[in-house]
């Protein structure tokens, strides 16, 4: 799916200069579950930002689906991405001004798909994230568990090869986090790519694989057997 | 894809209600007063565009000049000037000329008074009014032919036919009767050419009358040239002067031709004549100001709008930033932005029309204009209007779109607070702008209303109370009709002279001091004996003039020529002027006065009177020297008894009649001639005030939006102050300090702009009010009150939470 090869990225302020990522080489094959892991402040969220195009290394390559896209501009980062990437964030970022339907919906108006096809496809993920009978909600009125499968929702509703998660589970007490970590794992077991920044050993148990980051260096790599 | 940007819009707006609606009333009352202000200027400006041709028709205007003396502007020109300019310029297509007068109007036994045209043939084709029924044509035209307006027709005959009907005027004191056989369309409203009764000219009417010379001593004809499409009025104007040297009389004997005085030609084109013409009491200044003042409150509008936009940026940058993750283009962002901006403008563009519809009548009032908004008949100004919201919307929006395309998503959604987006800067800034603007306004709105009052107060040196100024009277049954006045126990005293105060004197005397030295210049006023009497004007040393043959210098006889010597009267500085130390050492001494350069006087002054007001209360009090002519008295000042004011208005109607039997009393009152003085600055003052108020009301809303997004922005940041041991006074002192800050720097920027511009102001009048530092300071310190005002509400609703729930906030 994609490669990362001697990849750094650094921070330049007026007066420091914080290397975020330092020669990280990582190889992620298509229907992967991996798990980042590290203490805060080691450069998971910029890994992962980078990995899903949302930030540009300062130096090395991104090899995605055979492409080097290191070097590409916004719009052209913007294209693949929409088309392949979905995101999860610990904070949710739903729009307020738009009810559960609508936020979901969101994700396929940029992607030049007919109205009865997107109402389709919407109410399909709603389904099967089991927030159907919220989908005239907003926001405001769901619970931190509700909002997240949402996002999910959101994340999967263009069938995006791969979903990049950042601490998803974050702000969500016990019982609701296991129920998005199995939410991801069934959506990994039927094909997509998962990548997910965690604290908690137990989520990061979900994953096939665990890349631990130190300080902007991949220290090591746990595969977990297979079961 | 839209109906989605216009979903989250319109609930974004639905969710900060107050916000919203201050940010879409705001732009609309600047708007609304940006177009009452700018249709009341047009209106000013676009007077008689509607002419055929309008761009090649200039009208022709002599001006009389005299060595020593001030220049006599007139909207007219003389007589042989219509052939001569045939003569010159080949380029002069047609001219039409009128004579504009007032004569008595007599139908079914009633008397009117009535506006006349004296029309030479062609003056209908010339101007190409339309003729709606019978006819007019210059070839078949009889001199007992009328051509009147439709409103006119209205006037004197209702619903009845009009065409044959008679209607009988008194010209040159004679009966004449006349039959309409034209009904044209109504002038204009906003036209200096009032077409609504067209006589043809006949010589003999004006036959008798003195100003009727057939050379260039006398202008009285109205004068409209059309030239050649295409002509360079340059190369025309710059023939201007030599025409006056090879046509203008020189060294002829008598006074009244080109040897002492001359003439300049003006050509001013028919749309610029009520602005620019002579005789037009039009300030163009004064638009170009109101002009100005509307920028402004549109750039405060405007400003604001942009601001609260800003503002609103930052509750938003979550979902531009969601937006973007999923796959939304910079284009896209842009054309959301940009179109939600351009929709909330036009919103407050049609909420500004609604406003300036409902204003309209009140405004007109107030301006005493009648002024129209017709959008649908106007596409220009449609046009325009669409114009200016899409400007306005995609001004305010563009800052908000670029800011948004530019924004990198993963700074707003991995942050927990909401970002200050790094426009507080530049908010900060634009409430500078916005109330440097308020405040300058603020303190020319304040003095210019200080002067108009101090004008107002001034002491013209006379009474002007209860005075009733009649004109008509200049003739041999003047006397009788004072004897008639004088009969009423309602009318106290009656004098006359050539003009009256607030018009100022046309005559200009060269005396020499008695101390010697050089000729000095003092204001003539041809008067009668008892003008001091009726204007109460206080005697400083001797007497005041009588009817008596010593104190005649001229008297209304066959043939009458001036006396050698006469006794005369002068005020206080026109005695201190001819050298005289006090009033007293001027009673009894002599000086020789020219009158003209041929005409030497020997003077006696019997009487010094205290100075009063002669011109406009913008100019000075000036030296004047008074003396008997009842030759040139021709208005008539009767001083009433205010407490029986309509017993005395009727007194002089009856006393007319029985004099005048033939012809309607025309008459003015002195507290409207000097009311009317100060209308024009009244206006300025008036409208000043009520613009500026509306700025300071935009600025403030603005104000109030800024403090309501901040006081929410901060709840965090003051929470935790609170937390750490703020007490309500520090957090509230806090808040108001961040407003404080803007409007301090405004002051600073606004006082200098408006000392200049104020300074520059007073230095019109003759006697102005001094620009004191005392208002600079009260006006700065109540627009920083203002500002507390407005942002104290929301900085104690900050300091008085419970920082619990700010902290919970996120
Ligand atoms: N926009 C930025 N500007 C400067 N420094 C940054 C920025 N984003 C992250 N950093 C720095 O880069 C390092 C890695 O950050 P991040 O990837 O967010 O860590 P993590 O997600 O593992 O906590 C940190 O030291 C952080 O301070
Ligand atoms: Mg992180």
């Amino acid at each position: 799916m994609l490669k990362l090869h001697n990849l750094s990225k650094v921070y330049r302020t007026d007066e420091v200069e914080t290397v975020a990522l330092n020669s990280v080489n990582v190889e992620i094959a298509s229907g992967e579950f991996v798990a980042i892991m590290g203490p805060s402040g080691c450069g998971k969220s910029t890994l992962l930002n980078i990995i899903g195009m949302l930030d540009s290394p300062s130096s090395g390559d991104y090899i995605f689906m055979e492409e080097n896209v290191a070097g590409y501009n916004e719009a052209k980062l913007s294209n693949i991405r929409k088309q392949n990437i979905g995101f999860i964030f610990q904070s949710f970022n739903l729009i307020d001004e738009l009810t559960v339907e609508e936020n979901i919906e969101l994700a396929l108006l940029y992607h030049n798909i007919p109205a009865s096809e997107r109402r389709e496809r919407v109410a399909h993920v709603m389904d099967k994230v089991g927030i159907a009978h919220r989908a005239k909600h907003m926001p405001s009125q769901l619970s931190g568990g509700q909002q997240q499968r949402v996002a999910v929702a959101r994340a999967v509703v263009g069938d995006q090869a791969m979903i990049l998660a950042d601490e998803p589970t974050g702000n969500l007490d016990s019982a609701h986090g296991q129920e998005v970590m199995e939410m991801l794992q069934q959506l990994n077991e039927e094909g997509t790519t998962i990548v997910m920044v965690t604290h908690s050993p137990a989520h990061a148990d979900y994953a096939r694989r665990t890349i631990n980051l130190f300080d902007g260096h991949v220290v090591t790599e746990n595969l977990r057997a297979a079961e | 894809m839209f109906f989605n940007y216009f979903k989250t819009a319109l609930r974004s707006l639905m969710r900060h209600k107050l916000f919203s609606s201050i940010n879409i009333l705001g732009l609309a009352m600047g708007l609304a007063a940006f177009i009452l202000i700018i249709l009341f200027v047009r209106n000013e400006f676009s007077w008689d565009s509607h002419w055929d041709r309008a761009e090649d028709i200039y009208r022709l205007e002599n001006t009389y000049v005299r060595v020593g003396q001030p220049d006599r502007p007139t909207p007219n020109a003389v007589e042989p000037l219509k052939q001569v300019f045939f003569d010159t310029f080949q380029e002069v297509e047609a001219i039409a000329r009128y004579i504009d007068g007032g004569v008595t109007l007599r139908h079914d036994g009633e008397l009117f008074s009535q506006q006349v045209h004296f029309a030479e043939p062609g003056y209908l084709d010339f101007f190409g009014v339309d003729v709606l029924k019978g006819g007019f044509d210059a070839a078949s035209v009889k001199l007992s032919d009328l051509a009147i307006s439709e409103r006119t027709a209205e006037k004197y005959f209702g619903d009845a036919p009009v065409l044959g009907q008679k209607l009988t005027l008194r010209i040159g004191g004679e009966f004449r009767d006349f039959y309409v056989s034209a009904i044209i369309a109504d002038p204009e409203v906003h036209s200096v050419v009032q077409h609504d009764f067209v006589v043809p000219f006949n010589r003999e009417y004006f036959a008798g009358a003195r100003w009727f010379s057939e050379d260039w001593r006398f202008a009285y004809w109205q004068t409209y040239a059309r030239f050649a499409p295409g002509t360079d009025m340059a190369l025309i104007r710059a023939e201007l002067p030599a025409i006056v040297d090879r046509f203008l009389p020189k060294n002829q004997q008598g006074q009244e031709n080109g040897r002492n005085w001359s003439m300049t030609l003006g050509l001013v084109n028919i749309g610029d004549v009520h602005l620019y013409g002579n005789g037009t009491n039009a300030k163009p200044d004064v638009l170009y100001g109101f002009t100005g003042v509307a920028f402004l409150i549109l750039l405060i509008a405007v400003v604001n709008f942009l601001n609260l936009s800003m503002a609103r940026t930052a509750h938003r940058a979550r979902e531009v930033a969601v937006r973007k993750v999923l796959g939304a283009s910079r284009r896209q962002v842009v054309q959301q932005f940009l179109g939600e901006s351009i929709l909330l403008a036009f919103g407050a563009l049609l909420l500004a029309l609604t406003m300036v519809e409902i204003a309209l009548p009140y405004y007109n009032e107030f301006l005493s204009s009648i002024i129209e908004m017709n959008l649908l008949g106007e596409p220009a100004m449609l046009g325009a209007l669409v114009l200016l919201g899409v400007g306005v919307g995609v001004s305010a929006g563009s800052f908000q779109a670029t800011y948004f395309a530019m924004l990198k998503p993963h700074d707003v959604l991995y942050s927990n607070t909401a970002s200050d987006n790094g426009t507080s800067k530049l908010r900060q800034g634009l409430v500078v702008a916005q109330f440097s603007i308020s405040v300058a306004l603020m303190i020319i709105a304040f003095f210019v209303h200080k002067q108009t009052e101090f004008a107002r107060q001034l002491d013209l040196g006379f009474t002007a109370d209860n005075l009733i100024v009649l004109s008509g009277t200049n003739n041999e049954r003047s006397n009788e009709i004072k004897q008639r006045l004088l009969e009423s126990p309602f009318i106290e005293a009656v004098g006359r002279s050539s003009d009256v105060p607030t018009e100022g004197s046309e005559d200009r005397l060269h005396i020499r001091p008695v101390t010697g030295g050089d000729p000095v210049m003092l204001d003539g006023l041809p008067t009668g004996p008892d003008f001091f009497k009726v204007y109460e004007i206080p005697l400083l040393a001797g007497r005041y003039l009588t009817d008596a043959g010593a104190d005649v210098l001229r008297d209304r006889v066959e043939d009458a020529e001036y006396a050698s010597a006469a006794n005369i009267v002068v005020n206080e500085m026109g005695a201190k002027l001819l050298g005289f130390e006090t009033p007293d050492a001027a009673i009894g001494q002599q000086v020789s006065a020219d009158l003209s350069s041929s005409l030497r006087v020997d003077a006696t002054i019997v009487g010094v009177v205290e100075d009063f007001h002669f011109d406009s209360a913008r100019d000075v009090i000036r030296p004047g020297i008074y003396y008997i002519d009842f030759i040139r008295n021709s208005d008539m000042s009767v001083r009433i008894d205010g407490n029986n004011r309509d017993a005395a208005i009727a007194a002089i109607e009856q006393a007319w009649h029985a004099t005048y039997p033939d012809s309607i009393l025309r008459y003015r009152t002195m507290d409207e001639m000097v009311e009317r003085q100060y209308q024009t600055d009244d206006q300025l003052s008036n409208i000043l005030a009520a613009f500026t108020l509306l700025a300071v009301l935009i600025s403030c809303m603005g104000l109030y939006g800024l403090a309501s997004f901040t006081a929410e922005r901060r709840t965090k940041e003051i929470g935790i102050r609170k937390v750490l041991g703020a007490r309500l006074a520090d957090i509230v002192g806090l808040m108001l300090w961040q407003f404080s800050k803007p409007i301090l720097i405004a002051n600073l920027i606004a006082w200098p702009v408006a000392f200049y511009f104020l300074n520059d102001w007073l230095n019109g009048f003759a006697y102005r009010v001094e620009l004191g530092v005392l208002p600079f300071l009260v006006m700065g310190a109540g627009a920083l009150l203002i500002g507390w005002l407005t942002v104290a509400g929301h900085a104690l609703a900050v300091a008085r939470s419970n920082p619990i729930n700010a902290l919970k906030h996120d």
